[in-house]
């Protein structure tokens, strides 16, 4: 735990975050906006005291009322992780500014959020599915994405149960219970 | 001559006529003549996609030049290391661009991790890269302790890094043998086969399995040491250094092998960081970051190993470096086993685990980068969101970045190099 | 099936076996016996004078003998040929290659030829079909047509060209041509790259191979083949490669390329370009391939074991009697020679399968028993049988010599396959042109200037 990242990070990005620094075991975590990712990126990377060079994640994550996108940084100035949760993404058009302005490595890391997730970034050169197949029309890790409505709304028509006739179930509308996460 | 009755006739299949069998039904077949026109078959086997492109590297990537053609590396490749799609571009032997395809091997770990308790997670985790099973496990567990803030004994610690080490051994014995195998040498990768298959039995007697170990658990690991393990382990280190050298000297001191690989893939320091890539590959490009030094997990900080770093960043440095790595590990094999101290493997744990609301990140260095889980706990005993962050992933996106310049043979040296394993990537 | 067929067919369909076999046996017999009276009338009547017209003719006769026992003999080397690839590469990877069909796994290549002829015979869509079939046997013959210049021992060659050894190059360039076919007509850019990286590599390889040679034939005088195995007999001190050292390495390097063999596998290098030229190929028409390029390593093993090593000609010359005890081998002819042999094979097991039995064999079954005894007969009788042979007559002396010889390059080539790794296709074309042909070239300069000097 380092108490002087902490106040290294207030210094430096003061007016973005959006909530107090949380500490604890040996990962800081700090919560900004969607438009704010440029500039704290290019922030934590230039700034000579905290250089984190190193980009070692890009998460997507559905708490079920928004979606984050949580970036994980490293740098040689400090012995904590830096977690970056980009908090209020909203469900309906999920939009973020891309990294790959920074780290190219970025550009399939968020690939695989919009493949995950459907969060579009912008900036990205190659937003494109990347494991579903490119004519694949749903989210799969979102907290909404029911297995079995995907697949009666696939071409395939539902899932065939070996054992009884095959029902097609007509497209259902997918109010099935929402997992919301008490953790915001 | 006197004639036996005939056995019983089974109704015979060419006894109906052609007339009184049922038509056969009009099949649309690429093979028809009728159906088919020259320019149609001539685009018919591009690996072009069949929609208008997206993106604007896809409208880059899919647009020929003047002389060039693609070439699909297909997922049925002898030597993708799994099910991987290249898509070249090529003009003549030169690759002007790659776009790797992936997908093939995605099974939804993550998703499938949602609905599993924290037990089952670790179970469900192990198939990611399978050959270094153990190593996807770590941080999943170390995450979940972060999230429940459990203690683990060290006697377990130093069982998780003794297993470890064992596996990131094999691990780097198998990349061996098939670097060699994808540029046509037929015999190190048995002999690779037959080092792998000494750890891993031991492996087997210490977790009971030969591949997929499900051994860590949260708060230590499942089993003790046992006779069988240490009898076997003390076999194998009486000869593994002398083991490991004449291994490699099959390959280091071939000419054509060298020849291969020195300048091939060259991956320089600034790309390295700017891709994420870590490991082997970013040591072999100089940035001397190993995980266990920068950001120590576990005992790592008691145990004494050096991090072999190189400058050149070509095929052959990464190969090198892995040598080198073998040693280090050999080293802290010793170190573990001379200092094992004695107490429980496992952590005072309820049954039902219901860690309380929060978000963990664990990484380790894997035998090919590093390896990380970010968990988030709702308080229940499932998971709310379990993100795997695969090592090979970023190492194959430095594939484009590479390969555009070299020749087609490099194709099989540079991925071969960087040590991907498409269980990994896919999820 | 056409309507004629229908009738008879069902009548067929109807029978039990006894009952076909009955059938044919009624059909056939009369028909052999009337084709056996027929063909006795025959040769009664044309008999003489078709054995005086081959008799006039007797290097046409001979020619066509030796041509019959080329192709018929091919197919068996590579069968031994591709069986030794496997155990051998299985024994150098600690593995022990294939043990269950037949003994020791022998009968593997004969299963795989079988295989390989029971496949279905299609071809992809858009090939080029007339060119698809011919590439295969293009390749095939062009390899085979080599073997009629290579004297296998004294008096055992198929012609003695005074110009044999370029009639070899020419036939072996001929291959170029089969790979480039193969490569362009299979619908396939894997082929098409195998192809044309095939027709690059033996081109360029061609010309170190020729100009290492060249020195040889300066040497001898003579382009036959013959005549080159003949300047080396003597004592192995006359044989080329202590005269031509660096032109048999040339050789030797060149060689292996020429036959697609690793370190020169670019053209099949199946973890980049799965089977390169031969990708779209299966059944017979890859058995073709398969064939090809074993007879070709088989071919130049020969050539080299010719060229450089003294053919058939023995390393030392021992004083064989001339005749055993007076004794003239050759009386016995061919069918009593035959007589000789089968008597042996025969009686042998015969007289030695109770002894087996008897000494303890009692716990196996009568096949095994006298699988026992044949194959004790084999060795020790065939062992004997070959010993007297070999002092006997020469030209199993030098036959025995010259496929010594050559498998000792065939297992060169074998050892070479399971050590070393790929050579890219850029340094494969630069090693060529920048290194074995100012070689090759140095060589010539080399020995012409030795020549003259020491003729003066």
């Amino acid at each position: 735990m380092d108490r002087t990242l902490k106040t290294r990070l207030e210094a430096r990005l003061g007016g973005h975050l959006r909530a107090p620094v949380y500490q604890r075991h040996d990962e800081t975590e700090i919560r900004i906006d969607p438009g704010s990712v440029p500039e704290v990126l290019q922030t934590l990377h230039d700034t000579l005291d905290l250089r984190f060079e190193i980009l070692a994640d890009l998460a997507g994550v559905d708490t079920g009322e928004v979606m984050q996108v949580v970036y994980h940084l490293w740098s040689p100035m400090t012995t904590d992780w830096l977690r970056i949760v980009v908090d209020g993404i909203s469900r309906d058009d999920p939009r973020v500014p891309s990294a790959t302005f920074l780290w190219t490595g970025a550009e399939w890391l968020e690939r695989e959020a919009y493949d995950m997730f459907g969060i579009v970034f912008e900036g990205n050169r190659d937003l494109r599915r990347i494991f579903m197949p490119p004519d694949y029309t749903s989210f799969p890790l979102r907290k909404d994405f029911l297995l079995p409505d995907d697949a009666a709304r696939s071409p395939g028509a539902g899932v065939r149960h070996v054992e009884k006739p095959h029902v097609t179930v007509p497209p259902a509308e997918p109010a099935t219970a929402i997992r919301r996460a008490p953790v915001s | 001559m006197p004639t036996r009755p005939s056995a019983p006739r089974r109704p015979n299949a060419r006894a109906t006529s052609r007339a009184e069998r049922p038509a056969p039904e009009p099949v649309a077949s690429a093979d028809d003549p009728r159906i088919m026109l020259d320019r149609q078959l001539g685009t018919l086997y591009e690996p072009i996609p069949p929609y208008p492109t997206r993106t604007e590297r896809e409208g880059e990537f899919y647009s020929l030049g003047d002389g060039e053609m693609f070439l699909n590396l297909g997922p049925h490749h002898p030597a993708t290391h799994g099910v991987l799609r290249l898509v070249l571009k090529l003009s003549g032997e030169q690759i002007v661009d790659v776009d790797p395809v992936l997908g093939y091997l995605h099974r939804g770990v993550e998703k499938i991790c949602e609905n599993s308790d924290y037990y089952h997670v670790i179970d469900q985790v192990d198939p990611l890269e399978y050959i270094s099973s153990l190593f996807q496990e770590w941080p999943a567990v170390l995450a979940f302790e972060k999230l429940m803030d459990v203690q683990v004994p060290r006697r377990a610690e130093y069982i998780r890094v003794l297993s470890g080490e064992l596996l990131r051994i094999a691990s780097h014995t198998l990349f061996m043998g098939f670097l060699a195998l994808d540029l046509g040498g037929l015999t190190p990768i048995l002999y690779s086969f037959i080092e792998r298959d000494e750890i891993v039995e031991m492996l087997a007697a210490l977790t009971g399995a030969r591949m997929l170990f499900n051994y860590y658990r949260i708060g230590g690991v499942n089993g003790d040491l046992n006779h069988e393990f240490m009898s076997r382990l003390g076999d194998w280190m009486s000869r593994a250094g002398k083991q490991a050298e004449a291994n490699t000297a099959l390959i280091n001191e071939n000419e054509i092998f060298v020849r291969r690989t020195r300048g091939a893939g060259v991956l320089d320091r600034a790309t390295a960081l700017r891709f994420g890539v870590t490991g082997g590959n970013l040591r072999a490009s100089g940035v001397p970051f190993d995980l266990r030094r920068a950001h120590p997990y576990s005992v790592y900080p008691e145990l004494e190993f050096n991090i072999p770093t190189r400058d050149e960043g070509d095929s052959l440095a990464r190969y090198l470096i892995r040598v080198d790595e073998i040693r280090e590990s050999i080293r802290i094999i010793d170190q573990c086993l001379n200092n094992m101290p004695d107490g429980p493997i496992m952590a005072k744990l309820p049954r039902l685990l219901r860690p309380r609301p929060g978000r963990a990140w664990g990484a380790v260095e894997g035998p090919r980068g590093m390896q990380g889980v970010y968990a988030i706990s709702d308080g229940t005993d499932q998971p709310f969101r379990f993100r795997i962050h695969d090592p090979s992933f970023v190492n194959l996106q430095t594939v484009p970045a590479l390969l555009p310049g070299n020749l087609l043979a490099d194709t099989m040296a540079t991925v071969a190099s960087l040590d991907p394993v498409m269980g990994g990537i896919d999820k | 099936m056409s309507q004629a067929f229908r009738l008879p067919f069902r009548i067929w369909a109807s029978l039990t076996i006894r009952d076909r076999l009955g059938l044919l046996a009624l059909v056939m017999i009369p028909g052999v016996l009337g084709g056996a009276f027929v063909t006795a009338i025959g040769i009664a009547v044309l008999g003489p004078s078709v054995l005086d017209f081959l008799a006039a003719n007797l290097p046409l006769v001979r020619f066509f003998v030796a041509a019959t026992a080329i192709l018929l003999l091919t197919v068996p080397t590579a069968f031994v040929l591709i069986y030794l690839e496997l155990k051998v590469i299985a024994r150098m990877n600690l593995r022990v290659g294939p043990n269950r069909v037949g003994p020791l796994g022998a009968a593997m290549s004969v299963i795989h030829g079988l295989k390989v002829l029971s496949k279905e015979d299609f071809s992809p869509s858009g090939v080029d079909v007339t060119v698809f079939t011919l590439a295969p046997v293009v390749t095939f013959l062009a390899s085979v047509m080599t073997l009629l210049v290579i004297p296998f021992a004294p008096g055992i060659y198929g012609q003695d060209f005074n110009i044999g050894l370029l009639y070899f190059f020419a036939m072996g360039g001929l291959t170029v041509l089969g790979l480039l076919m193969a490569g362009w007509s299979s619908f396939n850019k894997y082929s098409l790259l195998g192809g044309l990286r095939s027709a690059a590599q033996i081109v360029s390889y061609e010309i170190p191979l020729t100009l290492s040679v060249v020195g040889v034939i300066i040497l001898t005088n003579t382009m036959s083949l013959n005549g080159i195995v003949a300047a080396q007999s003597g004592s192995i001190f006359d044989w080329f490669v202590f005269k031509q050292p660096l032109a048999a390495l040339i050789f030797f390097i060149a060689a292996t390329a020429e036959a697609n063999r690793t370190p020169f596998d670019m053209t099949e290098a199946d973890s980049e370009i799965v089977a390169g030229f031969a990708t779209e190929y299966s059944g017979m028409r890859f058995g073709f391939f398969f064939f090809a390029e074993y007879v070709n390593v088989f071919i130049v093993s020969a050539l080299c074991a010719t060229l450089f090593f003294g053919g058939w000609t023995a390393p030392f010359n021992w004083p064989w009697p001339a005749t055993l005890n007076g004794f003239d081998p050759y009386s016995l002819g061919v069918l009593g020679w035959t007589a000789i042999v089968l008597v042996l094979i025969v009686g042998g097991t015969e007289v030695l399968a109770p002894l087996i039995r008897l000494a303890g064999g009692r716990s196996w079954d009568m096949s095994s028993t006298i699988w026992m005894a044949f194959a004790v007969t084999i060795v020790i009788g065939l062992g004997a049988l070959g010993a007297l042979g070999f002092v006997a007559f020469g030209w199993l002396r030098g036959l025995v010599w010259f496929m010594a010889k050559t498998y000792f390059f065939v297992i060169t080539f074998v050892w070479m396959r399971a050590t070393l790794p790929r050579i890219r296709v850029d340094q494969l074309m630069g090693f060529a042109w920048k290194w074995l042909l100012p070689a090759s070239l140095l060589n010539l300069f080399v020995t012409a200037t030795a020549v003259i000097i020491l003729n003066r």
